[in-house]
């Protein structure tokens, strides 16, 4: 027996626990669901200084969690840890099967699914992965106490995370592409000031190398073309992220990066479907305007179920 | 918890992998979301296949030696035994239930 909610928000990041809070509290009664735990993106963030309402640091679980708590206090259920084994977006009530074992119907779907980390595509990248090699600074950073490590990027994420990883890292050494850092200027200036951190600009990985572990890293200067082999205990990368967007394949019209295009509203061509956050055509990807998206999505959702009960 | 699971400490690993008989083994850490996201699922597929395979979990925090001699460097980390030797790709970080699933099966099948 199929179970009938009138919401289905898939992806618990701040997009979808927005409109899960939104919806909840107008009385659509909602349910959200994860392959993992809540937060998306942001339960990985060691620390988020410019969202609203926080004037100290809050740790990104913490905000995760407390995204969260406001959706179930308000009667949305989030369900943790499910896959998605077959779906149907398209028809006038949408049905999902997850884990092979539960059917859950709605009439409106929101897909909040984000992005996840890009993958340099390097040779030696898949297998070192959990051999030296992460995507996760929070998870992974106490394997290398002591360690000399480098960092992939230099956007947000990649000097944000670098500097978490200095209160375990003897050393750790930023890889560059460019000749300066492209996050905030705050950021920036920490990161240069710190002793730990030593930067490599205008250098890009090629290789990942060494036995069972990984043990050297391969890099070239983009200015000379010289090409040399690093010495490394491990490598964390923060090069930008990719949509998930393996639900909506076929369905809506795609950027040719793979975002999905919307309208003002958050709705898609199909009626129901709407779509919130980074896996959205838009220029920013903040917490700030994922909340905001799943905000919209939410009223949207709201007015077009009380359009089909007219 | 489910009774399926059982977490060991670095210094029962030599015992606790079976000479004979598949087993899993899943490096755990705390602050770790994708560790936390694979808890429920490995517990249900321990139910699963109870009987069938070992499930052991190990936490890396006090299991800093176990880590580095298994060249283990990121949570959640599954190793896959048959017979007491590790078998096929270590699966890491973000686990699909279909993908452990698999996995597994592959595990008692061949």
């Amino acid at each position: 027996m199929a179970e009938r909610y009138d919401l289905i928000v898939i992806g618990a990041g701040p997009a979808g626990l927005a409109a899960a809070i939104y919806s909840a509290r107008a009385r659509v009664r909602t349910l959200v669901l994860d392959e993992g735990v809540p937060g998306g993106q942001v339960k990985t963030t060691h620390k988020v200084s410019n969202y609203p309402g926080f004037p100290e640091d809050v740790k990104g679980a913490e905000l995760a969690r407390r995204f969260a708590e406001q959706a179930e206090r308000f009667g949305a259920t989030i369900a943790r840890s499910v896959e998605i084994t077959r779906h149907d977006l398209r028809s006038d009530v949408k049905e999902l099967e997850l884990d092979e074992e539960r059917v859950v119907q709605a009439p409106a779907v929101i897909v909040a699914t984000g992005a996840k980390p890009r993958e340099l595509g390097l040779e030696g990248e898949r297998g070192f992965r959990g051999r030296g090699i992460s995507y996760c600074a929070t998870c992974d950073g106490a394997y290398f106490e002591g360690k000399s490590i480098h960092v992939i990027g230099g956007g947000n994420s990649a000097v944000e995370e670098s500097l978490f990883l200095t209160q375990f890292a003897a050393q750790v050494t930023i890889v560059h592409q460019f000749d300066q850092f492209q996050c905030e200027a705050g950021t920036a200036d920490e990161a240069l000031a710190n002793p730990k951190i030593k930067v490599l600009w205008s250098h890009e990985p090629r290789a990942f190398l060494g036995g069972d572990a990984l043990e050297r890293l391969a890099v070239e200067d983009l200015k000379t073309r010289t090409r040399q082999e690093l010495a490394s205990d491990g490598v964390f990368i923060f090069v930008g992220m990719v949509p998930q967007t393996e639900l909506l394949r076929g369905l809506v019209p795609l950027s040719p990066q793979g975002y999905v295009e919307t309208d003002e509203s958050m709705a898609t061509p199909v009626p129901g479907l709407y779509v919130a956050g980074d896996i959205r055509v838009k220029r920013f990807r903040q917490i700030t305007t994922a909340v905001a998206d799943g905000t919209i999505a939410s009223l949207a959702v709201q007015a077009y179920l009380r359009g089909r009960k007219a | 918890m489910s009774g399926n699971v059982r977490e060991i400490q670095q210094s029962e690993y030599e015992q606790a992998i079976p000479a004979k008989g598949a087993a899993v083994l899943d490096f755990f850490s705390t602050e770790c979301p994708p560790c936390e996201a694979l808890a429920p699922k490995f517990e249900a597929l321990a139910e699963q296949f109870a009987g069938q395979i070992q499930f052991l979990k190990i936490f890396r925090q006090g299991s800093r030696e176990l880590a580095q001699r298994l060249g283990v460097s990121g949570s959640p980390t599954l190793i896959f035994y048959r017979d007491g030797a590790e078998v096929g790709p270590r699966l890491t970080g973000e686990i699909k239930r279909s993908e452990l699933k698999q996995r597994l099966s592959e595990l008692v099948g061949g």
